[in-house]
């Protein structure tokens, strides 16, 4: 109980942090911050393997590939240098969208009836094979009820693989790209 | 099966005219002549049964439910088609040597057979619908061949006149056609006249009869819509014979004649028919007395006779108006033919202050005229005399003492102004070698000279040639000197082969008790009559005589033409100002209306619609182009904003609508 | 469960809408990638809280889907952001704005 709000609160905190530093690099630590927590909420919901997961993947993989690519974009160690803003009332609909989402969401969710809830006592304590959430009940249903989807996931991540070589890949050797060379074409406007 | 080929000859004949007439140039008229003769051979050999008791009745084409559209033949019908295809057999022999040498030869006789044909729709369909189409497309043969030299803008707008004013009497005549058929639902004439009694009312009847007198009016140039008359005489000759004097303007007359049930029924129509139809002869007549055109002559003399034949039919006795019909087919024929012998040696002149003296010099076309002439005004045995006697007594004996009255006057007009053009025409010196401005020649509009411009496709500027005409214009001539002499003695007597070859065919025509009738019988017997009718056409006859004929007339023509001409009142010269009237009342407010619609309504509404389409359509591209923005952030606002839609439509669906 | 369904999906809505406010309103391309990443774990809580509530395993199957499809769509979209921002001065998403019409 207590878990949750403090975790909770600690969730909503770094998710402002990350969408209003000005720094990217502190986006990503703020970022950091709320995977972490959002493992341990997971835990509460006895999910084991996912909040497992979460850390590995999501903080382990994720936001190192997020770091390295700020290191690859920021020019030594001037600040990220940002343009003219071209939109600068956007800020006021944006909030206004989202609340309304918010508010959307949470009276459906609020309204939406939902069944009997189990207990902990029908599922097994955290911590025991074969439980719900735990690896072996995970793996299980993973490899025989949903093996289709898995290996569709699998494919997909091949086909990430290979699109991020082709698209941010250097020359080829001796020089050769598959691009070709940017042609100076002047082009009228369609409509003056 | 003989009745289709008597109807379809004459089409055949026209179609093959009309594809293949360059190719057969000269042969053209004599097939198309040969055709007319065969329609008019297969009537007679159908004579004995037209005349049988119901009459010839072939069924075509059974459309609607009582539509159906089939031929006739019984006694009205054959004497019309008899007409139609024996005088115009003889007309078009007479035009192949009238036409000759015209560019447009066979287009003449394609025509003339399509007339033909159109008239024999008219007459020998069996339902008042093809009536009306026959109607039609009699209106249309009359346009073709008024406007036939189309390179001569007077013809042209002759025929679109008579072309219009007769459209007129078309709706009048569908409207009658609407009146009937939404009573009773049936078109055949049988059917028709079977339910008259019970099935209308008396106001009814009399509408349809005022449909169908108002489509009379316009065909047979009756008043108010005669004016088309003297302009059509702006076609050859051979036409004005055919369909002006002869056959197409008397198809007024056959109507009335074929709903004679009708009128019967409603002494209204009868009134209004009878009195029209004597003004129209009367007025038309006087108008004869002023005219220098020959053809014009002889167009208002045709007006005022079929004033006479609708006055006939029109009071109830029908099989006098009838009569008529026949001599006058005849002697209108003939007095048409010779003039055209006369114009065509003249070379195309029609003014008759510049002829004179032509007894001499074409004996046969003075023959001609002489017996026409002594036809038209009644004077006896010829034809007219007992034909015009019969109407006017009619008109008494129905009770109807002012018609007889104007009637009778009529005819002594009709003596005088015959006379005059006779006189003028073929006595005294010809008056071709005189200047024109000498004899008063000022008003085209009277004169119609045909000096100004060619007139036809012969040679413009022919010298005069006081030939004989060939045999092909002189033989038909000459055949019909013997109808218009002798036919009128088919009504000789009381029971005359006339009255009995209608015995029962037309309705009683006294059903109603006529006022001049005394207690026993009609006010005067039927010799007084026809005495008075002699006195009056002797005096207009001996009125004519003196003021062209005795004394210094002849010596002084052209001073007494010239006097003549340029005293003429206006409102004779402008006949009653009625075209005067047409053009103030009905043409110039068309006009400005079409103005206003081409000034105003065509460009601001029209074409300002059709400008707008594809300026509204830019404006919408616009407003689409002003959303790309280009800016990532925007579109992820738009996106956003359509999840916040989803959202809101599964938060009504799915908590039903407790929001 | 000692606390209901229904505060784990505010939660999870809440964060949804601080990440749908950090996509629109900011420029830098990074920071709006990890905007995106905040609504991709967002709804993996719902998903999780769902699947506890009715305990069936697909939830957590989706959500450790999301996980692998995330990690996919992050280095793809990062590859594309090394690409686009190489030659250019300002890292700023308003510059690409190639599709104004």
């Amino acid at each position: 109980m207590i878990a949750f709000w403090v975790l909770s609160l600690l969730m909503i905190a770094s998710a402002v942090f990350v969408v209003t530093a000005r720094q990217p690099v502190h986006s990503v630590v703020g970022l950091l911050v709320n995977f972490i927590a959002l493992a341990a909420m997971y835990l509460t919901l006895q999910a084991e393997f996912l909040a497992v997961m979460q850390i590995v993947v999501y903080s382990g993989a994720i936001l190192i590939l997020f770091v390295f690519v700020i290191a690859l974009l920021s020019s030594g160690t001037k600040p990220f240098a940002v343009g003219p803003d071209r939109a600068p009332r956007i800020l006021i609909p944006a909030v206004v969208t989202a609340v309304l989402t918010l508010a959307g969401i949470t009276v459906t969710a609020l309204h939406t009836p939902v069944t009997v809830i189990r207990t902990t006592a029908t599922n097994g304590t955290t911590g025991d094979a074969n439980a719900f959430g735990s690896v072996a009940n995970f793996g299980a249903a993973l490899f025989t009820t949903y093996l289709l989807p898995f290996e569709i996931t699998a494919f997909i991540l091949m086909v990430a693989v290979i699109g991020v070589v082709l698209i941010a890949g250097d020359e080829g050797p001796a020089g050769f790209s598959r691009r070709k060379p940017k042609r100076n074409i002047q082009r009228e406007p369609i409509l003056k | 099966m003989l009745l289709y080929l008597v109807w379809l000859l004459p089409l055949i004949g026209a179609v093959i005219l009309w594809a293949f007439g360059p190719q057969l140039k000269s042969w053209a008229g004599p097939i198309g002549s040969a055709l007319v003769a065969t329609s008019f051979a297969a009537t007679v050999f159908l004579w004995g049964n037209a005349t049988s008791p119901h009459g010839l009745h072939v069924p075509l084409v059974s459309w609607l439910a009582g539509w159906d559209f089939g031929l006739q033949l019984d006694r009205l019908s054959l004497i019309w088609t008899l007409i139609i295809t024996g005088v115009g057999f003889l007309i078009h022999a007479y035009s192949i040597g009238y036409m000759d040498g015209d560019r447009a030869f066979a287009r003449f006789f394609a025509y003339m057979n399509f007339f033909v044909f159109a008239m024999l729709t008219l007459v020998l369909s069996d339902n008042v619908v093809g009536l009306l189409v026959g109607w039609g497309l009699v209106g249309l043969a009359s346009y073709f061949l008024i406007g036939f030299w189309f390179y001569k803008p007077t013809a042209v707008s002759a025929a679109r006149k008579a072309f219009v004013m007769n459209v007129v009497g078309d709706v009048a005549i569908m409207f009658s056609i609407f009146l009937i058929v939404s009573k009773i639902g049936v078109t055949r004439y049988d059917l028709i006249f079977g339910q008259l009694s019970h099935a209308f009312t008396s106001h009814e009847l009399f509408l349809i009869a005022l449909g169908l007198f108002i489509g009379c009016a316009a065909k047979s140039a009756q008043i108010p819509l005669h004016s088309w008359l003297p302009d059509a005489m702006e076609g050859p000759t051979p036409v004005s014979a055919l369909i002006h004097a002869a056959t197409m303007v008397t198809a007024g007359v056959y109507l009335i004649a074929r709903f004679a049930p009708l009128w019967s029924e409603s002494p209204d129509a009868q009134e209004l028919t009878g009195v029209i139809g004597a003004l129209t002869a009367i007025a038309g007549a006087i108008l004869g007395c002023v005219q220098w055109d020959i053809k014009r002559i002889l167009a208002y003399s045709t007006m005022s006779q079929i004033g006479y034949m609708i006055m006939g039919v029109g009071v109830g006795a029908y099989d006098a108006g009838v009569f008529h019909f026949l001599t006058h087919a005849f002697f209108k024929a003939q007095l048409f033919l010779g003039a055209g012998i006369v114009i065509h040696a003249l070379a195309n002149e029609q003014d008759v202050r510049r002829m004179g003296g032509l007894r001499k010099t074409l004996p046969f076309a003075f023959v001609a005229m002489l017996t026409g002439v002594l036809a038209i005004s009644g004077i006896p045995p010829f034809s007219g005399f007992f034909s015009k006697d019969a109407v006017v007594y009619g008109a008494l004996e129905t009770g109807h003492p002012w018609l007889y009255a104007i009637g009778v006057i009529t005819a002594g007009i009709t003596a005088y102004y015959m006379f005059r053009l006779l006189f003028v025409t073929f006595f005294g010196a010809y008056r071709g070698e005189v200047d024109p401005s000498d004899l008063g020649i000022r008003h085209p509009e009277l004169a119609g000279t045909a000096a100004i411009g060619a007139s036809s496709g012969h040679h413009p500027e022919e010298e005069p040639h006081h030939h004989a005409p060939s045999w092909l214009m002189s033989g038909p001539v000459a055949i019909l000197i013997v109808p218009t002499i002798f036919i009128g003695f088919l009504d000789l007597g009381a029971n005359s082969y006339w009255k009995q070859f209608f015995a029962g065919f037309f309705p009683r025509a006294n059903e109603y008790p006529p006022i001049a009738l005394g207690a026993s019988g009609p006010l005067i017997s039927e010799t007084l009559s026809t005495a008075i009718v002699f006195a009056v056409v002797v005096i207009g006859f001996a009125v004519a005589f003196v003021r062209y004929y005795a004394g210094p007339a002849l010596r002084d023509a052209v001073a007494r033409l010239r006097t003549e001409t340029i005293r003429m009142p206006g409102v004779l010269a402008n006949a009653y100002y009625f075209d005067a009237a047409y053009e103030a009342l009905l043409v110039r407010p068309a006009y400005v209306l079409g103005r206003w619609f081409y000034r105003v309504v065509d460009p601001h509404v029209i074409d300002a619609g059709v400008r707008e389409v594809p300026i509204s359509a830019q404006w919408l591209g616009h407003l689409f182009r002003s959303f790309q923005t280009g800016l990532v952030r925007a579109y992820a606002l738009t996106i956003a904003f359509g999840v916040v839609c989803f959202v809101a439509y599964y938060a009504f669906a799915f908590t039903g609508g407790a929001r | 469960m000692s606390v209901a369904p229904e505060n784990y999906v505010a939660l999870s809505a809440v964060l949804f809408f601080i990440g749908v406010v950090g996509v629109i309103a900011r420029r830098n391309p990074l920071i709006m990638l990890m905007s995106i990443e905040l609504l991709f774990n967002a709804s993996n809580l719902a998903l999780v809280t769902y699947a506890r509530a009715w305990v069936d395993n697909v939830g957590h199957i989706f959500a450790f889907l999301v996980i692998t499809v995330a990690a996919a769509e992050a280095a793809i979209a990062l590859a594309i952001v090394v690409v686009t921002f190489r030659s250019r001065h300002f890292v700023d998403v308003d510059e690409v704005s190639a599709l104004k019409g």
